[in-house]
């Protein structure tokens, strides 16, 4: 399967993938409206922050007949309670507090108490960049990694490079560039959103920010993992750009009805069948990256790997035998 | 060069490729010997890009055998390094530059990296493209893209190149620069050349074929294919045709003469020791003795003759 020097030519293969990327404008520009939305939605957020104490606040300063706790008032104690902002900023603190709908949303989200405590300690803009990166980081995706290997296929340009190395190098080349893509991506997605909260939050504090985004981004990385690999599976087995982006799209969609399956009919007789398949689905472990410890992490991370490891080998199985 | 088995640096035997109903090959042979510069030539659609497909592994074959430097047919493992080919019709990546391009062709390729700078700067040298080493290829004319195609091929020391159409877009100064180029490599490295260009083949190759309808009509040393080593043409002005005295002087050759084209054909196919310069001037003496006027003196046909020869190709096969 693979030629005297597999790593040195998935090296190059990636290298020259990235340095294409930095040069393209489409992929410059995908890239940059990633950035710009994800700046864009953190700053929304912070907004409906803002909004959210608005709304807490108007029935304590009813209850206690005042404003409001003002400018260095009392604040809560070794806890994320609810605290008042130094300023007219909202604080990161608020998102906690026993009636914010944060709150009920991350209850929507993990399922035991444990996961809540680990959560309710991080730093609210490192839990919205992990729920959002969730959410849109297989959209990108599917965008800019499906079409990499396709385009080789539409302009023939594979052909200056199938007579030079194997079609697996060639094809783990390209994934490995776009998988270190994604994570370049999403660590300045991260960042960026951290930059736009300390912007707008009072009591924002870069270190704890940090270090919980640096917990997170790795599990954004790896959950990124099967996306690239279906990616590339319909990359590899599509003759354009366009059509193996469409069938990467399509190829989401199934994954997540793959996921909804179960729950959807979880009264069927197929409902064991829909459980197996589930599997297959990177969906079905995005709750267990919520957790708390490593080792509750791990299983999960390795089986997105391995999912994504699949995808590649089963696009690689058919890929070795097409026509280039 | 490295030994090839049999003497070929590519065989092909019985080799049938379709695309969908349309027959590309019908049980092709083909067989290129090792440090040659071998010819391709056909119509449109005869399938000599097939042919050049297969041959480098971009299609498989469905069916016959293909067998490249000996070792079977095209094996990233066994023939890395080993092969290059300037595809038809195939785009480098737009957005680095050529040096860059190359670099990256040239490391895959094999060459190392401490070699690397010195090997580009050689191809640069050999496309005259020295001084667009830095510019980007989206910024290059086609006939520019098309040197850097032809430089890529020649990264490396590969045993065996496939051209398609390598002149193609090419303004002439340049595409005398490259014929010649690839006329140096005879002996060297073993060229197959696909072209139009019909005196392109004739002068830069040693060995040609000419395929029609997915199979090989004709192969040999040009000059046997056009007869240049066994045939001289004679044509003549209005006057005496001493065609009797041509044949008296040359018993042993077959003497023909075509009224329409006052052409005297002297063909000597076979005999050993006979060599063309002896026949020309033999005749020749017996021509100007006979106060006949000579419009012009050639051996063999040309291989655009050869070629107009072949019946005209009928779109490609159905089943």
């Amino acid at each position: 399967m693979f030629g005297p020097t597999p790593c040195r030519d998935i090296g190059l293969v990636a290298g020259f993938e990235l340095r294409e990327m930095r040069r393209s404008r489409r992929a410059l520009a995908v890239v940059a409206l990633y950035l710009m939305v994800a700046a864009f939605l953190a700053f929304v957020f912070v907004r409906v922050l803002e909004q959210a104490q608005t709304v807490v606040n108007n029935p304590v300063a009813l209850m206690t007949g005042t404003n409001g706790p003002g400018p260095g008032g009392p604040r809560g104690r070794g806890g994320p309670v609810f605290a008042p902002s130094p300023a007219d900023k909202p604080s990161q603190g608020l998102l906690f507090s026993r009636r914010s709908p944060f709150r009920a949303v991350l209850r929507n989200q993990v399922s035991d108490d444990a996961t809540m405590d680990f959560l309710v300690v991080q730093p609210p803009i490192s839990l919205y960049y992990l729920l959002t990166s969730f959410m849109f980081v297989p959209f990108l995706i599917m965008i800019t990694a499906a079409e990499t290997v396709a385009q080789e296929h539409q302009t023939r340009g594979v052909r200056f490079v199938a007579m030079r190395t194997g079609r697996a190098e060639f094809v783990l080349g390209k994934v490995l560039g776009q998988g270190l893509l994604v994570a370049l991506v999403t660590l300045l997605a991260g960042l960026m959103c951290l930059a736009i909260a300390a912007w707008n939050l009072a009591d924002f504090a870069w270190g704890p920010a940090l270090s919980s985004l640096l917990l997170f981004w790795p599990r954004v990385v790896v959950y990124a993992v099967p996306f690239v690999g279906l990616a590339s599976l319909c990359s590899m087995n599509t003759s354009s750009a366009m059509s193996a982006r469409a069938s990467a799209l399509l190829g989401l969609g199934a994954l997540w009805l793959t996921h909804q399956a179960p729950a959807l009919y979880a009264d069927s007789s197929l409902a064991p069948v829909f459980n197996a398949l589930d599997y297959l689905s990177p969906y079905a472990y995005q709750d267990e990256l919520w957790r708390p410890l490593w080792n509750e992490v791990g299983t999960p991370m390795l089986l997105l790997v391995w999912l994504g490891v699949v995808y590649v080998g089963v696009g690689l199985f058919f890929y070795r035998r097409r026509d280039l | 060069m490295s030994a090839t088995n049999g003497g070929s640096a590519l065989s092909l035997r019985g080799v049938g490729k379709r695309y969908g109903r349309i027959r590309a090959l019908d049980g092709l042979d083909l067989e290129v010997p090792a440090g040659s510069v071998f010819g391709l030539v056909g119509p449109n659609g005869a399938g000599k890009t097939t042919t050049f497909a297969i041959a480098c592994g971009y299609l498989r074959a469905d069916t016959g055998t293909v067998s490249l430097l000996g070792a079977g047919p095209f094996d990233a493992e066994q023939h890395r390094g080993r092969i290059t080919a300037l595809p038809q019709d195939a785009a480098l990546g737009r957005d680095l530059t050529v040096a860059e391009t190359l670099t990256y062709l040239g490391r895959l390729q094999g060459v190392p990296s401490r070699e690397i700078r010195a090997e580009v700067r050689r191809i640069l040298q050999l496309v005259d493209l020295t001084d667009r080493a830095g510019d980007r290829t989206r910024t290059l004319s086609h006939g520019m893209l098309r040197r850097v195609g032809i430089g890529q091929a020649f990264l490396g020391d590969p045993e065996l190149v496939l051209l398609d159409e390598p002149t193609n877009g090419l303004d002439p100064r340049q595409a005398h620069s490259i014929r010649e180029f690839i006329a140096a490599q005879r002996g060297t490295r073993t060229i197959i050349v696909s072209s139009h260009n019909l005196h392109e083949i004739e002068t830069v190759c040693d060995h040609v074929a000419l395929i029609d309808r997915g199979r090989v009509v004709m192969a040999g040393p040009v000059s046997a294919v056009t007869g240049r080593n066994d045939e001289v043409r004679i044509t003549l002005g209005a006057g005496p045709v001493p065609l009797t005295e041509i044949r008296a002087a040359l018993p042993d050759d077959q003497v023909t003469w075509d009224e329409n084209t006052r052409l005297i054909k002297i063909s000597f196919l076979g005999r050993p020791g006979r060599e063309a310069e002896d026949v020309t001037s033999a005749a020749l003496r017996v021509v100007l003795g006979a106060g006949a006027r000579i419009s012009t003196v050639t051996r063999g046909e040309s291989l655009e003759s050869k070629y107009l020869e072949m019946p005209s190709t009928p779109p490609p096969l159905r089943r």
